[in-house]
Formats: C-alpha cells, sequence, structure tokens
C-alpha cells in the first residue's frame, strides 16, 4: 500500500466519523438541513477520494447510498430508521475493511457486496413506490400540507336531525387531517351553513370532489389559507374560534392572520436553518484555522527532546546551587520558567479532544438501546476536552464497556421506568473536564443502581469474601472489578465482548489514574474515572532504599509514618504486618526484598499508598523529597520488571526508578 | 568480484585473556564506566541502567552473556553503546560492559575462518567467525545473537 492509499485511509476513517455524527443527527432530527448536507458532502468526498486511490468497492458503495441522500434532499424520499441503519451499517463495513493491513483484503470486490445489494434494494424499492404512486395519482403534490378554509352552504334546509348525506360528509372530513368545524343554524333549527379550517396533505381538488353527489343542494367556498398545518400553531386555533363565534365572520381577517403566521414559522424555521449552518461552519473554520497533521512519531520526538531539557536544566541548577555561582542564579531561573513552560506546551500538542470518542459512544447507545427494546438518550459535556491520543485508544474499549453495562444492567425498560416513577427515557451521561494535572471521566446513568447485596452474594458464593466480612459500601462496589465477579452471570446479557469489569481497572490503572464508583439503588450509578493529564511526567516522591533513589507517585500516596527498622524485622520479608498508625498494615520491603540487610538503617519510613480503598504500605530507608519525574521507559530488555514503570535522571546525572505500587503488591503476592 | 578486496572494520575488545571484535556498524561510541542503577528482580547479566546524555539504556554483562565467569570492575572497564536490531525493523540501543576496549582494525573477509561445526555448535554459538593471526586468536560475534531481548523471558523466568 502506498503512502496516499494510507493518507486515504486516515482522513477516510476520520470522514467515516463526521459520518456517524451527521447521520445521528439526522435520525434525531430528520428535517435538519445542515446535517443532510453535511451527510451528503462526507459521502460524495468519500467516493470521490475512494475511486481515485483505488478502493473502487467502497466508491460503488458510496455511490449508491450518496444516491439515496440525493433523493432524500430533493424531498423524495423522507429519512428513514431503516435507511439511517442501513447507511451506518454499510459504512461500519467499510471502516472495517479500512482497518486491514493488507491492501487486498480491503480492495477485494465482494466484501461489500452484501450492503451494495441492501443498498440497491432500497434504492428500487424507493424508485419502485415513487413510480406507482406518480401512476396512481398524476399530479398528486406529495408532502404539501396546507391548511383550507372551507364554507359549506347547504341551498335546501336540513336540520341536524335529518340524515342527509351532507352532514355525514362534513362529518367525513375528520379523517383528512386537522379540522375545526363550526355549524351555525338559524332561528328555526335548520343549518345554515358550516365553516371548517382544515390542515390536510389531500389536495383541494380531492376535497372538492367529496361534494360532487351532493352539488345541486349546496354551494362549496374552498379557499387556501396558507401551506403547512396552521391548526399546530396556538394563535391561529384562537383566531379560528374567533372567527367561529364572531357574528361579522370576514374571511379575509382570518386569511390575515393566516399568511402572517405562515410567513412567521417559514422564517423561524429558515433561522433555525441558519442557526445550524452557521454552527457548522464556524466549527470548520476553527478547524481551518488551527489544524495541521503532524505526524505523532514527530511529537514524540519533540516532547523527548524537551524532556531532556528539563533534565538537563535540573542538572544545571544543580550545579549552581552547588558551586554558589550567584551569576547563574538569574538564568537559571528564567530558564526553569521557560522550560516549564515549553513543556506544558509541547504535552498539549499531543491532545485532541475526546469529541471522535462521543460519536462511537452515541452509536452504541444508538445501536444496543434498540437491540434491547430500552429508551435511552447519551448526553455528553465537555467533549472539547483534550486527551492524549493514545491515551483516548487506550480507554476506548473501558469507556465502552461502562457504557454497555450501563444499558444493560443500569437502564430498565420503559415499562419498568413508568412504573418506578420515573420518566419512559433513561440517560447516560459522560462528562469530561480537566482538574489541575488530571483528565476526569465520568459516565452516569439513572437507571436501578448497584445491588450491593447481589454483589455480595455473588462474592461470598465465590469465596472472594467471607460470609461474615464487614465491607464498607465503596469496598463492596469495588467488588465488581474482581475479575471472578465480573465474569459469567454478572455481566454477560451481550456476549461476546472480551473486556471484563477488571480490564477496565487494569487498563485504567496502567494509566495511573483511578476509578471511583457511587451507586444509589434506584438512582443510578456513576463510575468517575481520573487519569493524569501526561503519560511521560510524573508528580511523585523521590525515596532512598539502600544506594537506590526510588520515585512513587504522588496520586496513591495517603500517609507516611516512620517506624524504628527493627519494627519490620522479622521472618518473612514481604507483606508482613505491620503496627503503623495504631493499624496493621500489609508491609512490602524494598530493602529486605531487594537489598543486602546487613547494615540497615535506624529507621525505616513506611509510605501508605491506596488503591481500590485498599490500603497498603512500601518500606523505605528515607525519603528525599517530592519530584517532577520525566519517566522513560527502560526498554524490553526490562519488559518483565513490570512493577518499575520506567526510569528517571535526577539532577545529579543519577537515575531513579519509578514504581508503580498496584505492581508491586500483585509481584509480591505471586512471590509469596 | 573477488571476495579477496572485501573487508570490514571491526571493534576489538578483551574479556579476561580473550579478544572479540564486533563490526564497528555496531557500536555507536564507547563510554567510560558511570553510576549504574540497579534494577531489583533481575537476572545478574542485566546490570541495570545507565544514563546516557539523558538517555535510558539498559546495561548488560557481555562476560556473563557469553558464559564467561564475572570479572572484577576495573577502572579500564569500558560500554560499548550497541545497536541491535529487534523484530519488525526496530532497533534498540544498549550497554555493553567489557574489560577492555582496544582498537579498530581492518579485517579481510579472507582471514575470518568458520567456527569449528560441531554438531549444531554453529547454530547456537554468537562467534561467527575465528581470525588467527599467528595464534593470537580474535572471535567475531554478532552482538544481535548475544543480546537479543528474544531470549530474555524464557531467562528471567526464575
Amino acid at each position: 500500500m502506498d503512502n496516499n492509499q494510507k493518507r486515504f485511509i486516515e482522513d477516510t476513517l476520520d470522514l467515516l466519523n463526521e459520518l456517524d455524527e451527521g447521520l445521528l443527527q439526522l435520525e434525531s432530527n430528520p428535517l435538519a438541513i445542515a446535517p443532510l448536507e453535511q451527510v451528503f458532502r462526507t459521502m460524495h468526498t468519500i467516493k470521490g477520494a475512494a475511486s481515485m486511490f483505488g478502493f473502487e468497492n467502497i466508491s460503488r458503495l458510496a455511490h449508491l447510498l450518496e444516491t439515496l441522500f440525493d433523493k432524500v434532499r430533493q424531498g423524495h424520499l423522507p429519512v428513514s430508521d431503516n435507511l439511517i441503519s442501513l447507511t451506518l451499517q454499510a459504512f461500519d463495513r467499510v471502516r472495517d475493511l479500512l482497518g486491514k493491513k493488507n491492501k487486498g483484503d480491503t480492495t477485494q470486490s465482494d466484501n461489500l457486496d452484501i450492503h451494495l445489494a441492501l443498498a440497491s434494494q432500497f434504492l428500487k424499492d424507493v424508485e419502485y413506490a415513487a413510480a406507482t404512486a406518480i401512476g396512481l395519482s398524476t399530479g398528486y403534490n406529495k408532502n404539501s400540507l396546507a391548511t383550507y378554509l372551507l364554507q359549506v352552504k347547504p341551498t335546501i334546509g336540513i336540520s341536524e336531525q335529518e340524515n342527509h348525506p351532507l352532514i355525514f360528509i362534513v362529518k367525513d372530513l375528520e379523517a383528512l387531517g386537522t379540522i375545526k368545524t363550526h355549524q351555525y343554524k338559524d332561528d328555526e333549527g335548520y343549518i345554515t351553513d358550516w365553516s371548517v379550517v382544515i390542515a390536510t396533505s389531500i389536495p383541494r381538488s380531492e376535497i372538492e370532489s367529496y361534494f360532487i353527489f351532493v352539488e345541486h343542494e349546496c354551494e362549496i367556498l374552498l379557499e387556501q389559507l396558507a401551506d403547512g398545518n396552521l391548526l399546530q400553531e396556538v394563535e391561529f386555533k384562537k383566531a379560528v374560534d374567533d372567527y367561529h363565534q364572531g357574528s361579522a365572520r370576514n374571511p379575509e381577517e382570518l386569511k390575515i392572520c393566516a399568511s402572517w403566521l405562515s410567513e412567521k414559522s417559514t422564517s423561524a424555521r429558515k433561522q433555525n436553518t441558519v442557526v445550524e449552518d452557521a454552527g457548522i461552519q464556524r466549527k470548520s473554520k476553527t478547524q481551518d484555522d488551527t489544524v495541521i497533521k503532524v505526524s505523532k512519531h514527530k511529537i514524540d520526538d519533540l516532547i523527548n527532546w524537551i524532556s531532556e531539557l528539563i533534565i538537563l536544566q535540573a542538572q544545571l541548577l544543580n550545579i549552581a546551587q552547588r558551586d554558589r555561582i550567584a551569576a547563574l542564579d538569574e538564568i537559571t531561573e528564567r530558564m526553569e520558567t521557560v522550560t516549564n513552560h515549553l513543556r506544558d506546551t509541547s504535552l498539549e500538542i499531543g491532545l485532541v479532544p475526546i469529541e471522535a470518542l462521543v460519536t462511537k459512544f452515541k452509536r452504541l447507545v444508538r445501536d444496543l438501546s434498540k437491540q434491547q427494546g430500552k429508551k435511552i438518550n447519551f448526553l455528553s459535556k465537555g467533549t472539547e476536552t483534550e486527551m492524549d491520543k493514545d491515551v483516548i485508544e487506550m480507554m476506548t474499549a473501558p469507556i465502552m464497556h461502562l457504557i454497555r453495562n450501563a444499558i444493560d444492567h443500569g437502564v430498565e425498560t420503559p415499562e419498568e421506568r413508568s412504573l418506578a416513577g420515573k420518566p419512559e427515557y433513561g440517560t447516560i451521561k459522560l462528562k469530561a473536564y480537566r482538574s489541575n494535572t488530571f483528565i476526569n471521566l465520568v459516565v452516569s446513568d439513572d437507571g436501578k443502581g448497584i445491588d450491593t447485596r447481589k454483589v455480595l452474594q455473588k462474592a461470598t458464593e465465590r469465596g472472594v469474601i467471607k460470609p461474615d466480612d464487614e465491607l464498607t459500601e465503596q469496598e463492596i462496589f469495588n467488588l465488581i472489578f474482581c475479575s471472578s465477579l465480573s465474569t459469567a452471570e454478572v455481566i454477560s446479557d451481550v456476549s461476546g465482548r472480551g473486556v471484563g469489569m477488571d480490564v477496565v481497572n487494569q487498563r485504567i490503572t496502567e494509566l495511573r489514574g483511578s476509578i471511583l464508583i457511587s451507586s444509589t439503588e434506584g438512582k443510578g450509578t456513576s463510575f468517575h474515572i481520573k487519569l493524569p493529564l501526561s503519560r511521560s511526567i510524573i508528580d511523585g516522591l523521590l525515596v532512598l532504599v539502600d544506594t537506590t533513589h526510588y520515585v512513587i507517585p504522588l496520586n496513591v500516596i495517603e500517609r507516611i509514618d516512620r517506624i524504628p527498622y527493627t519494627s519490620l524485622d522479622r521472618e518473612n520479608h514481604v507483606c508482613v504486618d505491620v503496627l503503623v498508625n495504631e493499624e496493621l498494615l500489609p508491609v512490602f520491603s524494598l530493602r529486605k526484598k531487594f537489598y543486602s540487610t546487613a547494615i540497615p538503617p535506624k529507621t525505616t519510613d513506611i509510605i501508605s499508598v491506596g488503591f481500590n480503598g485498599v490500603t497498603k504500605g512500601i518500606a523505605v530507608d528515607s525519603i528525599q523529597g517530592k519530584i517532577q519525574a520525566v519517566l522513560k521507559p527502560l526498554g524490553e530488555h526490562y519488559q518483565q520488571v513490570d512493577f518499575i514503570s520506567g526510569g528517571t535522571i535526577l539532577g545529579d546525572g543519577t537515575m531513579a526508578l519509578v514504581l508503580d505500587p498496584q505492581r508491586l503488591f500483585k509481584e509480591s503476592i505471586f512471590v509469596n | 568480484m573477488e571476495t579477496a578486496s572485501v573487508s570490514g572494520a571491526y571493534l576489538t575488545f578483551l574479556l579476561g585473556d580473550e579478544k572479540f571484535a564486533v563490526h564497528v556498524d555496531n557500536v555507536q561510541e564507547v563510554v567510560e564506566l558511570n553510576q549504574i542503577t540497579k534494577v531489583p528482580n533481575t537476572p545478574d547479566y542485566m546490570l541495570g541502567i545507565i544514563n546516557l546524555r539523558g538517555r535510558v539504556l539498559p546495561l548488560l554483562d557481555t562476560r556473563l552473556k557469553l558464559g564467561l565467569p564475572a570479572g572484577e570492575r576495573t577502572s579500564k572497564n569500558r560500554i560499548l553503546i550497541l545497536e541491535i536490531a529487534e523484530a519488525d525493523e526496530k532497533t534498540i540501543q544498549i550497554g555493553a560492559i567489557v574489560d577492555v576496549a582496544r582498537e579498530v582494525v581492518e579485517i579481510n573477509m579472507q582471514q575470518i575462518q568458520k567456527p569449528a561445526d560441531i554438531d549444531s555448535y554453529r547454530h547456537s554459538t554468537p562467534v561467527t567467525g575465528i581470525v588467527n593471526n599467528q595464534g593470537d586468536i580474535t572471535m567475531i560475534i554478532d552482538i544481535n545473537k548475544v543480546f537479543s531481548t528474544a531470549d530474555i523471558s524464557i531467562v528471567n523466568e526464575f
């Protein structure tokens, strides 16, 4: 595959996301013009580019679907569920194909055949329907809803009690559309006339034809007041009532009112469209202004160099302080500011808004809720929040899983919801925001919440906890992250997904983030995920063990206690319970495990780290201070030592190892 | 083309009394021994990590990797910064500690003898050639065979 084709695939994948977004907008708002145009344009672009770069099959499919949407544009075809589903599925397949590494797989002509066949069948159906519609009623002007004023004046005396056909005909009119009828009688009980305001899509000639058989017994006056259904407008309804009640009925007044109202509504509709257009234009404009495509590799390089600059700057500061060179003070200080800015800016470069992610989730909610017969709205907030592209990719599957769970187990069926006194539509929300150096992602639903008793029961059955264990609410919630619980019965209605809650947790931990569950039974569940902004810069605590420096990430540290070294001195050197702060704490001693214990220090510092509500201690010789560490991977030679996430270079040129506390304890359990 | 005219530049180094050579294309530079940070829970031949002007490189013990007994640390110890070919066309850099780094020499292809073919010895040994200069033997080694990460996962399960 050549470079152009690779570019095409990349661009098209972006376009497909836009297309999804547009289609979903169109589905929720079938009459909106802006998304329709966007969808059409995007398909057109894909079609052109695909045929240019030799992806004939994709081009053919895009062409067919483009034809369908052209019909929609011309008003020959309404936006239907079918059409949207068909299109979404077809382009899903295209996305799959583009993801294939082998070009042969992508361009193989028959792999889109099903969708081609479906689309062309759909097109045929539409064309056939259009043809038959024209054949049956020529001049049938479809979709032209109009509001008419009809006056029926009997020329013979008809009283209400009589079974005159005219009475039934007037009654029958009600079936034609929205209608407001008023009957006028003279003093003797004879009907003088009917005044009917009707909004219908039936053409004028057809309304008149209703009266063919009673032609000689009445006079008919039919006038079109306006296009569209004016009876939807409250103001017009009032005007009609006034008109009917009034003694001097002046059709002209009603007409003026009608034309005024219809103008108003069209202009309002136009305005809506204009606003939407402006929104889209504004968006694309800012994109033109600011976005250039840069390969990720270059950005990584840049960040690497800046990381080295930070290290050099720290070294310079060190030397200046050590040798007390006053002349350097100002320069090093300014350099610190500049490098910090440089670091922040360079990190921002690699960030992209999570918008693309959100489209995927919308799709998921749409597809899955339809499949399960649930009614769910998906709301997102803060989609402009920016995250590292890799992190976004890594987080996609876990968040998808949380949303799936919310649909599967959280949100109830419409019936259950109305029984519980909740609105029929459930809501799943994704909120993203940035706080300090963290990205926060909150996935919440207003479903039935986590049933703590059920979780406890299951956990006891599987031996994860003992029956007489007393757990806090948070600890119970955290049980759903246990791999033995998150499989089988608890989460398996939707099969074949491959990610369980334990994987969600693991992925978040890998990114040095945390997840917090809160849930109220009957009210809903929310998952609060907190991720560090950068994967390569860590706020940590610098500690010393023997002669080796370690960095422990600050975000997991709960407290620090100093105890005599002899308190640790037991036979078993790993994970012994030590009394810290009057509580027994399982402590891992780095010195005892990995270094010589011949000449131990007098005291040892116990750093309590917490994750998922569990606290454990790491024993180190001494604490050196806080540090902002630039994480450097140790490379493939050290891939087995996974409790060390990397190394970092200190100001004096020596190195420190960055600990991954969670893995350290996994490891220690393994060793025991 | 005559093979006689083909020669290559090799860096020679000592491990104990034995003389070894690696092709210069594989060697980026030779640096002095600086501070080493040992990474816990690793095999003995993985000496730790070093800081090469801001880059973190793993440091390996060439003696142990070649199955020779561990040597004393002396002031003559040098670190060869080597580029190792990995799978899928990637290369990684490592530091390999040697007793003494000597010189760069031109070795004519004709001088290089194949190592003795004893059973499957030739397939497993990293020694790809032997230069016999009147009894002064230099062994040419293939660093990719010595320092490849492929075998580390196996070695590491202890």
